[in-house]
C-alpha cells in the first residue's frame, strides 16, 4: 500500500514537471514567432446564441500554465514526505491533481463558460482542501472559503446571463470591439468584483488566513501562488476593457488598502502561516492596485516571481511545522537556523526575495512597479499606501525571521530538532532555484524593451529608506527586555483592531450570518413552531381528533342512534322517490 | 472531588485560582521571551500575594470580580495555546476511532480482511478468558458493545 501511496506522488510529480517543460518550450517558441492559437468546438446552438469550448494559447497562459505545473508538481513531490503519515494521500494527490485540471480550465478560456467551469472547479476544490483536516476549525475556515468564493461564483453567473444578449460567451471578442458600452462596463465592473472575492480583497479579505487550515502543500500551492491570482490573472485577460471605469479607481484603493491592512495585521499576528497569508494578501494588493492602474504586464511580471517565492516559503514553513510537532505559534520557535540550516537557507532567501532585495526575484518586479507609482500621477494617499505597505513588507519580514531564526527557543527545555529527510530539502531546492533566476529571466522574457524611468534621487532612494526603517523597527520589536512596555496594552483597542484585520473576520462570519440567524430562529418559533403548526399540523390533528370522536359516537355502541340514522336516510331517499314527479 | 458540593460550583479559592491561573496564560501570549515572562510572572504573583490574607468576604469577591474584569479587558486576541490542545490548531486533526468500531463492520467488509478478522477473533477469546480468569465472568448488565 506504502509503495503504491509513493509512486502515485512520483508518477503525478514526473507528469506534472514534464508537463511544466513542455510549457516552457512552447512558451519560447510562441514569443519569439508572436503566435497565439485559438482553437474552438461549437457545443450546442440555438436561436442565433452558440455556446463554444474555446481554448486560448499564447504567450502568457502558456508561461502561466508552466509556473502552475512546475509548483504543483514540486508540492506533490514534498507531498510525498509531507503527508506520509497520511491515511488518505491518493484522495489529496487526487484533489490536487483535479486542481491543477480547474486551473488550466482557467487558463486557457477566452469563453466565460468554460472560465466558470475552471473559477467554480477552483472554489470546490479548495474548500474540498480546506476541510482536508477533518476538525472544526477546519470545518469552520472551509465555510468561510467556500461562501466567500461563492459570491464571485455568482457574480460570473450574472456576467453569463447577460453576455446572452450578445450571442456568444467568448468575451475576447467584445472587449475592443464594445469598449464604451455602458453594459459592457456593468460586465467589467461584475467581473472586478468577482475578481475581488477569489483575490481576497478589501470586503472579502477574510477568508485567506482563514484557508490556512489546509495542509501546508496546498497553501502552498492553493492559496499563496495558484488560486488567488485566478483573480489577479482574470483581470488582466479583461484589462483592455477596464480602464476607462470609475469602479478600476475604486478597485485601487480597496487593493492599496488591502495592501496596507495585510502588512499591519501580519505584525500583529502570531501564526506563522498566517503571517505568510496575510504577506500574500499584501502582495495580492500590490498586484491588483499595479493593475487597476492600467500595468496588467507589471502586475502578472510580479504574479509569477511572487508565486515562486511564495510556494518556497509555504514550504519551508511546512518543514518547520513538521518539525515542531504541528506547532504554529512562533512564539514557540526560535533558534531553528541551527538545527535546519538548509531550510533556514531556503526561507531566508524567499523572504529577500519577497522583501525585493536586489537580484531576487522579487526585486525585478517590485521595483519596477514601485517605480511605475512614483513616475505616475497619483493621489497623495495612494502613495503613501504603497510605500508604507513596502516598509511594512520588510516590517513582518523581520520579525519574523527574529522569531525564527535568532531568538531563544522557546517551547521546551530538551530538544532536538532536524531535518526530516532530502524529499523535502529537494523539493525546496527547485523553487530556491527559480526564486533567485525567476524574476532577471521573466523580466529579460516578458518586456521586450525596458521602461524607462527619470527620478529625482530621494524619490528614488524611497524604496530603500521605507525598507531601512521596517527592517529596523522589525528587529526592534521582537527584541523583548525585561522593562520593556508592554505598547498592546497600552494601545489594547487600537492593536485589536489592527491585530484582527479590521475585524473582517467577524464581520464577514458572524456580522453577516448573525441577524439572519436570528431572524431564521424567530421564523422557526414563531412560524415553523407557531402559527403555521397550530393551523396546520397541530391543529388540523386536532380538529380530525374532534370529529373522529364525533363518528365513534356513532358507530361503536349507540346502535339506536345508528339505526335512527339510517331509517332517517331511508325516509328521505322514499319521500325523494315519491315526490320526484 | 468530595468537597465541590455541585458540579460547576466553585468556592472562593478556586475561583482565585483559577483567575490566576488564567492571568499566567494570558502573560505568556503577551511575553514570549521566558524571562521577560518570569519577571511579570512574580509580578502578578505579587498582586495577588497581597490580597491573599483578606479575611473579609464581601472585600474579596469585589477583589475577584476586579481581577475578572481586568484580564478581560486585557485578553490576549490570539491566545498562545499548544497545536494539540483546545483552541489549538491541530486540535482534533488526526482522530483514532475506538477498536469497538472494527466490531461493527459488515461482514462483507469483514471478509476483505480474513487473516485478520480471523486473528481477532481468536484474540478476543483469548482476552476474554484471561479477564474471566482474573476477575470472574462479567456482568451482562453491564456489557455496552
Amino acid at each position: 500500500m506504502n509503495n503504491m501511496k509513493y509512486s502515485i506522488c512520483f508518477i503525478s510529480f514526473v507528469f506534472l514537471f514534464l508537463m511544466s517543460m513542455i510549457n516552457f518550450f512552447f512558451m519560447i517558441y510562441f514569443i519569439m514567432n508572436n503566435m497565439v492559437i485559438m482553437m474552438e468546438w461549437e457545443i450546442i446552438s440555438f436561436n442565433s446564441m452558440s455556446i463554444f469550448m474555446s481554448i486560448l494559447l499564447d504567450w502568457m497562459s502558456l508561461l502561466f500554465m508552466m509556473f502552475v505545473f512546475l509548483i504543483s508538481s514540486v508540492v506533490i513531490y514534498y507531498s510525498k514526505s509531507y503527508m506520509s503519515s497520511e491515511l488518505n494521500l491518493m484522495r489529496f494527490i487526487i484533489l490536487v491533481l483535479l486542481f491543477v485540471f480547474s486551473m488550466m480550465l482557467l487558463i486557457i478560456s477566452p469563453n466565460i463558460i468554460s472560465i466558470l467551469l475552471g473559477w467554480d472547479g477552483l472554489g470546490l476544490v479548495s474548500y474540498c482542501l480546506v476541510i482536508y483536516y477533518q476538525n472544526l476549525k477546519s470545518y469552520n475556515a472551509g465555510m468561510l472559503t467556500a461562501l466567500s468564493n461563492r459570491i464571485g461564483d455568482v457574480f460570473i453567473l450574472m456576467v453569463i446571463a447577460w453576455m446572452m444578449n450578445y450571442g456568444s460567451w467568448n468575451y475576447i471578442f467584445y472587449l475592443e470591439f464594445m469598449n464604451n458600452d455602458w453594459e459592457m462596463n456593468m460586465i467589467g465592473s461584475l467581473i472586478i468584483m468577482a475578481a475581488m472575492t477569489k483575490s481576497a480583497q478589501i470586503p472579502f479579505s477574510s477568508w485567506l488566513p482563514a484557508a490556512m487550515a489546509a495542509p501546508t502543500p496546498v497553501s502552498a500551492l492553493v492559496h499563496s501562488s495558484t488560486l488567488v491570482t485566478a483573480g489577479v490573472y482574470l483581470l488582466i485577460r479583461f484589462n483592455m476593457m477596464l480602464l476607462d471605469l470609475f469602479f478600476l479607481k475604486l478597485l485601487l484603493l480597496l487593493s492599496g488598502l488591502t495592501m496596507f491592512m495585510a502588512g499591519i495585521s501580519a505584525n500583529y499576528e502570531f501564526d506563522l502561516k498566517k503571517i505568510i497569508a496575510l504577506s500574500t494578501l499584501s502582495q495580492l494588493g500590490l498586484m491588483m492596485s499595479i493593475l487597476s492602474m492600467g500595468l496588467p504586464d507589471l502586475a502578472f511580471f510580479h504574479l509569477l516571481t511572487h508565486a515562486m517565492f511564495k510556494a518556497l516559503l509555504f514550504m519551508c514553513a511546512g518543514v518547520i511545522i513538521h518539525m515542531m510537532n504541528d506547532m504554529q505559534d512562533i512564539r514557540f520557535m526560535g533558534g531553528i537556523s541551527l538545527y535546519i540550516p538548509m531550510t533556514s537557507l531556503c526561507m531566508n532567501i524567499s523572504n529577500m526575495a519577497l522583501c525585493g532585495i536586489p537580484f531576487l526575484a522579487g526585486f525585478y518586479s517590485k521595483d519596477l512597479i514601485l517605480e511605475l507609482v512614483s513616475f505616475s500621477n497619483l493621489n497623495l494617499s495612494i502613495f503613501f499606501l504603497y510605500y508604507f505597505s513596502t516598509g511594512l513588507t520588510m516590517f513582518y519580514t523581520f520579525r519574523l525571521v527574529m522569531y525564527l531564526m535568532v531568538n531563544d527557543y522557546n517551547l521546551m527545555s530538551i530538544y532536538n530538532l532536524y531535518d526530516e529527510d532530502y524529499v523535502m530539502l529537494k523539493s525546496m531546492m527547485v523553487l530556491l532555484f527559480m526564486s533567485i533566476i525567476s524574476g532577471s529571466f521573466l523580466s529579460w522574457l516578458i518586456f521586450s524593451y525596458p521602461y524607462m524611468i527619470y527620478l529625482p534621487f530621494n524619490l528614488k532612494m524611497m524604496v530603500i529608506y521605507v525598507s531601512l526603517i521596517g527592517g529596523l523597527l522589525g528587529y526592534f520589536i521582537s527584541n523583548m527586555g525585561i522593562y520593556s512596555v508592554n505598547k498592546f496594552i497600552m494601545t489594547y483597542n487600537l492593536s485589536n483592531f489592527l491585530c484582527l484585520m479590521w475585524f473582517m473576520p467577524n464581520l464577514s462570519t458572524y456580522g453577516l450570518s448573525y441577524y439572519f440567524l436570528n431572524f431564521g430562529q424567530n421564523l422557526l418559533k414563531n412560524i415553523d413552531l407557531g402559527w403555521s403548526e397550530l393551523y396546520s399540523g397541530f391543529g388540523m390533528v386536532k380538529i380530525l381528533k374532534k370529529y373522529s370522536g364525533f363518528y365513534n359516537i356513532y358507530q361503536m355502541n349507540n346502535f339506536k342512534i345508528y339505526l335512527f340514522s339510517f331509517i332517517i336516510w331511508m325516509m328521505m331517499i322514499l319521500f325523494m322517490l315519491l315526490f320526484n314527479n | 472531588m468530595a468537597n465541590v458540593p455541585f458540579i460547576g460550583v466553585k468556592t472562593h479559592a478556586q475561583k482565585v485560582c483559577s483567575l490566576y491561573k488564567r492571568a499566567l496564560r494570558n502573560l505568556e501570549a503577551y511575553y514570549d521571551r521566558r524571562n521577560v515572562y518570569r519577571y511579570q510572572a512574580v509580578l502578578l504573583r505579587d498582586r495577588f500575594d497581597k490580597n491573599a490574607k483578606e479575611t473579609d468576604m464581601v472585600k474579596a469577591a469585589e477583589l475577584l470580580k476586579q481581577g475578572e474584569q481586568e484580564l478581560f479587558l486585557v485578553q490576549h486576541p490570539i491566545p498562545r495555546c499548544f497545536a494539540t490542545s483546545m483552541g489549538g490548531v491541530a486540535h482534533e486533526r488526526v482522530v483514532t476511532p475506538p477498536d469497538w468500531v472494527i466490531d461493527y463492520w459488515h461482514p462483507l467488509e469483514k471478509a476483505h480482511y480474513p487473516e485478520y478478522f480471523k486473528r481477532r477473533e481468536q484474540r478476543k477469546k483469548e482476552f476474554i478468558a484471561m479477564w474471566e480468569k482474573e476477575y470472574g465472568p462479567a456482568d451482562k448488565k453491564e456489557e455496552k458493545h
